[in-house]
């Protein structure tokens, strides 16, 4: 279930549990208010039927009694009887039987408030006549004195008559002669004897009846019957707050349970709040600033770009970071772009330069934003940096580690693929590590180029108009064409032919590379099938060597042309840095057991290293172009060109002088005895070799 | 139970006074609605002709009693009771004779619907109270309604009898220790307690707290019938059996008994020391206890000096 509709449905029990939970209260305090007054009003009953009891007791006793008391207790009794029967608690069906005892009671209450009527009209003849009768005796005196017997007699009868009543026994009276009589002439006494008599047959005749209604209301059970309701209603009212009881249990669990729940989903949601908080907070800090260095992003650069009136850039770019990453491992690559930005910001802060902002724009590059800088300040704080870094020692754990960085700066809008391009031709050219971009720099327009060109290879390759051209390499003793050098041309649709320097390069990094060197490799291998009198070389760079993909291709070429391979030849360009040297030594022994042979291509210009010869097991060595063609005119030069040769010749290899365009050339290398020449003298490229190899000078 | 019974028993026979208690001296009667229910209890509206009040027959300007031996009620109908006083009705347990009714506004009730009486009924008094605009304000005054019901009509009518009570009478301040009786009053008040009129004559009310039979002792005859305790209990011996009346005021609310037969005290002494007592009084007895009936007289309520 969602969060949200979880929460609605644990507020919606909440509510409903509250609601009951109200509703219980009610229903529990009408309860409970119902059952003390229904307890009250029985006790009342209780009291009023005991009060009652007492109270016709007294009066029994009493000859003088207020009976406002016993009235009084009677209407008590009648009004709690109707409060009983009115009470709200006996609506509820389970208390039938309380109200059927009710009912019953009601017979016997009516029963004894009649009795107690009763007892009270009777008793007050009896009181009557029995306080008359002791009076009347009492003001007998001269009857005491005349007629002693009778006076006794009256007094004895008169006794028995409060024994009687005193004990509640009529035996006292029963069978006895309770009359007075006497034969007296004196009318006193019989006046006397008389109305003695007259109360006594009275009270004769209304005691059993007094005795019986009085044990009667004084024998009442009533106060059983109240106490068997009330005992039954207790009972009954039990199981009814017991219910209750587990009610409210039941209810008010749910109630803690959803408060419970309520409490819980409110403390996950500050949780996942919390979460949500800080996965916003990275995510606006890398929205902003690179996670690395703590710079400012690109995104950022390019904001700050968008608003900048005029923006300056420096594009900063670590040479051979890659190396670095390498060798040492990305965390050590990490902590030197971090110890690098911390370097640049620390430079731009001492260096008192304005404002300026740094930002990481890639891998290994930097951005410092001015913002209406002069151009030459801009380029000078370039340089600057550029010379620090190149002069800092990073120093990571225990290695100390040199950089050098290209920079280039540029205002020229669009100003990040400017200073791009511009950084680009610094790689390329290698000739300073700090550059201004310039429109005169055309290097837009030479991209556009590179995407042409590409798009004309691209369409050679499909229409096989990559062709080789071949170069005659001519024996300088023998004058005899001994060998040709494939060379690559690139032909237009028009029929001409475009130099490999306008498009090889760029076909270096994309697959046509491959292509090219494929085609160029099986053609010439074809041509020379066809002239089994020369040696043909192929020219290979020693940055391809390292690249299995090529050296699949020649080997697989070479093997299954064994008729020609041991007369195909390879052309080993130099690079600046060669890292694997193991690699180029494992490549020539391979050609070596082709037959083949390894030269070193333009010795003598940009990188020529010696220590390639002590490593390598080369064959011949090229003689550079810039060196031959000026022997004729530069001591210099042609003091190179003795040294070189004599060096190939105590090293065991040949030498091969490129660039021979003149006559006084090629007998100058003649007479200094190099062994082979090859330019434009002699031939220039042909598109297929000569069937002669006959030369003269 | 019983020896706590026997226990209160002890302390109250130690304790015993006067079985005769005097009226309480403060009323706490609703006075608004006591004036209300003193002007109802004075309007003949209450009656089909308009001929009849409440005070028609409980004249409360004498003894709160009719001096007739039966009232006169609609169209000069003759009642079959002589009508007893209002006053201090408030104390008897049950009021008319018989003690039909459990308490004031049932008594109320009776004579306004009956058709010897007022020969009213509910619906008739509700129109006949409400068409007038003196009584509504009154009632929205006392009650705060702006109708009114019948019952409120009772209860206003009730709340005025309420205020009829007649405290300080003689004998109540005697009973107070305020005064002492004469000699023969004193000497009455013996003869009373000591004939057994004391019996069923105590209370509050001195009488009005039991029910007693007219010729306990002797069986008293009567020549009409009238409405007596066996009609309501359907009992022959509760025959002749009537509320025992109060002694209060006794002097003004001659004639006495249910049928109004004793015209004097003296006369009513004498037939209820024969019926009831079984005795013969002395002249100078009667006297005597008629003397002690006498200082049974209290104030007049004081509602009925206000108008």
């Amino acid at each position: 279930m969602k969060l949200h509709r979880l929460i609605y449905f644990i507020l919606a029990i909440g509510i409903i549990s509250s609601a009951i939970l109200i509703y219980f209260y009610i229903i529990q305090r009408d309860f409970t208010k119902n059952h003390r007054e229904f307890l009250i009003s029985i006790n009342k009953l209780e009291n009023a039927n005991a009060g009652l009891t007492y109270l016709i007791l007294e009066n029994s006793l009493y000859v003088y009694h207020n009976q406002d008391e016993i009235s009084q207790n009677a209407k008590e009794l009648e009004n709690e009887y109707n409060n009983l029967v009115n009470s709200n608690i006996l609506k509820n069906k389970n208390y039938k039987s309380v109200s059927e005892g009710l009912f019953n009671l009601k017979k016997e209450l009516l029963f004894d408030l009649e009795n107690i009527e009763e007892y009270l009209m009777t008793n007050a003849g009896i009181k009557n006549s029995l306080v008359f009768l002791t009076r009347h005796v009492e003001n007998a005196t001269s009857l005491n004195q005349e007629d002693k017997e009778i006076f006794l007699k009256a007094n004895q009868i008169l006794k028995h008559f409060h024994d009687a009543i005193k004990m509640q026994d009529l035996d006292y009276i029963d069978g006895l002669d309770i009359l007075i009589h006497s034969n007296s002439q004196s009318s006193k006494t019989q006046e006397f004897i008389n109305v003695f008599n007259l109360h006594a047959n009275y009270l004769l005749k209304k005691y059993p009846p007094f005795i019986n209604i009085t044990k009667q209301v004084l024998k009442n059970d009533t106060h059983l019957s109240i106490k068997r309701i009330s005992n039954n209603f207790s009972k009954l009212a039990l199981n009814d707050f017991q219910a209750l009881d587990i009610f409210a249990s039941v209810i008010f669990t749910i109630f803690i349970l959803s408060l419970l729940t309520i409490v819980l989903l409110f403390m996950k949601y500050q949780r996942e709040n919390k979460k949500l908080l800080k996965t916003k907070e990275s995510l606006e800090y890398s929205n902003t600033y690179d996670m690395l260095t703590g710079l400012f992003n690109r995104k950022v650069l390019e904001d700050d770009l968008s608003k900048s009136d005029f923006p300056h850039i420096l594009v900063v770019n670590i040479d051979g970071f890659k190396h670095y990453n390498d060798i040492y491992g990305n965390n050590v690559g990490n902590i030197l772009l971090k110890d690098l930005a911390k370097f640049l910001k620390l430079l731009l802060r001492v260096t008192n330069i304005p404002k300026c902002k740094v930002y990481r724009l890639g891998a290994d590059e930097f951005g410092i934003l001015f913002e209406d800088i002069d151009k030459k300040i801009a380029f000078d704080i370039g340089i600057e940096l550029e010379k620090n870094i190149a002069d800092h020692l990073f120093s990571i754990e225990k290695l100390r580690l040199n950089l050098t960085v290209s920079i280039a700066s540029n205002c020229i809008t669009p100003i990040l693929e400017n200073a791009d391009l511009a950084l680009k031709l610094i790689k390329k050219e290698q000739r300073s590590h700090v550059i201004e971009y310039k429109e005169s720099l055309n290097l837009k327009r030479s991209v556009q180029e590179n995407m042409e060109t590409l798009e004309l290879i691209k369409n050679a390759i499909a229409d096989d108009r990559i062709i080789p051209f071949f170069q005659p390499i001519i024996n300088l003793k023998t004058l005899k064409i001994e060998k040709y050098e494939a060379l690559v041309r690139l032909q237009l649709l028009n029929g001409t032919f475009l130099s490999p320097f306008k498009f090889l390069d760029i076909s270096k990094k994309t697959p046509y590379y491959y292509e090219i060197t494929k085609i160029m490799i099986a053609k010439t291998i074809k041509v020379a099938e066809k002239f089994p009198k020369y040696r043909f070389s192929i020219n290979i760079s020693m940055v391809d060597i390292l690249d299995d993909e090529i050296t699949d291709i020649l080997y697989e070429s070479l093997k299954s042309h064994p008729l020609v391979c041991s007369r195909i030849d390879i052309e080993l360009l130099e690079v600046e840095h060669l890292a694997d040297i193991e690699r180029v030594q494992e490549f020539i022994q391979t050609l070596h057991k082709f037959g083949s042979k390894v030269l070193i291509d333009d010795f003598g210009s940009g990188y020529s290293n010696f220590s390639y010869f002590s490593d390598l097991d080369i064959d011949i060595v090229k003689i550079d172009g810039s060196i031959v063609s000026e022997i004729t005119t530069n001591e210099r030069k042609l003091h190179m060109l003795k040294s070189m040769h004599q060096f190939s010749h105590g090293m065991g290899m040949e030498c091969v002088a490129e660039f021979v365009e003149t006559k006084e050339s090629a007998l100058l290398l003649r007479d200094i005895g190099v062994e082979y020449a090859q330019g434009y003298y002699f031939s220039q490229p042909l598109q297929m070799p000569l069937e002669s190899d006959e030369v003269t000078i | 139970m019983m020896k706590f019974l026997l226990f209160i028993f002890i302390v109250s026979l130690s304790n015993a006074a006067e079985p005769i208690s005097p009226i309480p001296l403060e009323n706490n009667a609703d006075i608004k609605k006591a004036q209300l229910g003193k002007e109802l209890f004075f309007d003949t509206l209450l009656s089909k002709d308009n001929s009849t009040a409440c005070v028609s027959c409980h004249d409360v300007y004498t003894g709160g009693a009719d001096s007739r031996v039966v009232s006169e009620g609609f169209a000069n109908t003759k009642g079959n009771i002589q009508a007893p006083t209002v006053f201090n009705a408030k104390y008897n347990f049950k009021q008319f004779w018989n003690g039909r009714a459990n308490n004031l506004k049932e008594q109320a009730n009776g004579p306004m619907n009956n058709p010897a009486e007022h020969n009213m009924n509910p619906k008739l008094v509700e129109e006949r109270v409400n068409a007038l605009k003196a009584y509504k304000e009154k009632f929205k005054v006392a009650y705060g309604v702006s109708n009114i019901p019948y019952d409120l009509v009772l209860d206003a009518i009730v709340e005025f009898e309420n205020a009829l009570t007649t405290p300080n009478a003689k004998f109540d301040k005697f009973l107070r220790n305020e005064v002492e009786l004469s000699k023969e009053e004193k000497e009455g008040y013996i003869i009373f307690k000591q004939a057994g009129c004391i019996i069923c004559h105590n209370g509050v009310n001195i009488g009005g707290n039991s029910f007693q039979k007219m010729g306990t002792f002797l069986e008293y005859e009567s020549n009409n019938s009238y409405p007596d305790r066996a009609e309501i209990t359907k009992k022959e011996e509760n025959k002749n059996v009537f509320k025992v009346p109060t002694l209060r005021n006794i002097t003004l609310t001659a004639p006495y008994f249910h049928d109004g037969s004793a015209k004097t005290l003296e006369k009513a002494i004498e037939i209820m020391s024969k019926y009831n007592l079984g005795q013969k009084f002395s002249d100078e007895d009667v006297k005597k206890i008629v003397l002690f009936l006498g200082i049974l007289k209290g104030e007049t309520p004081e509602i009925l000096e206000k108008l």
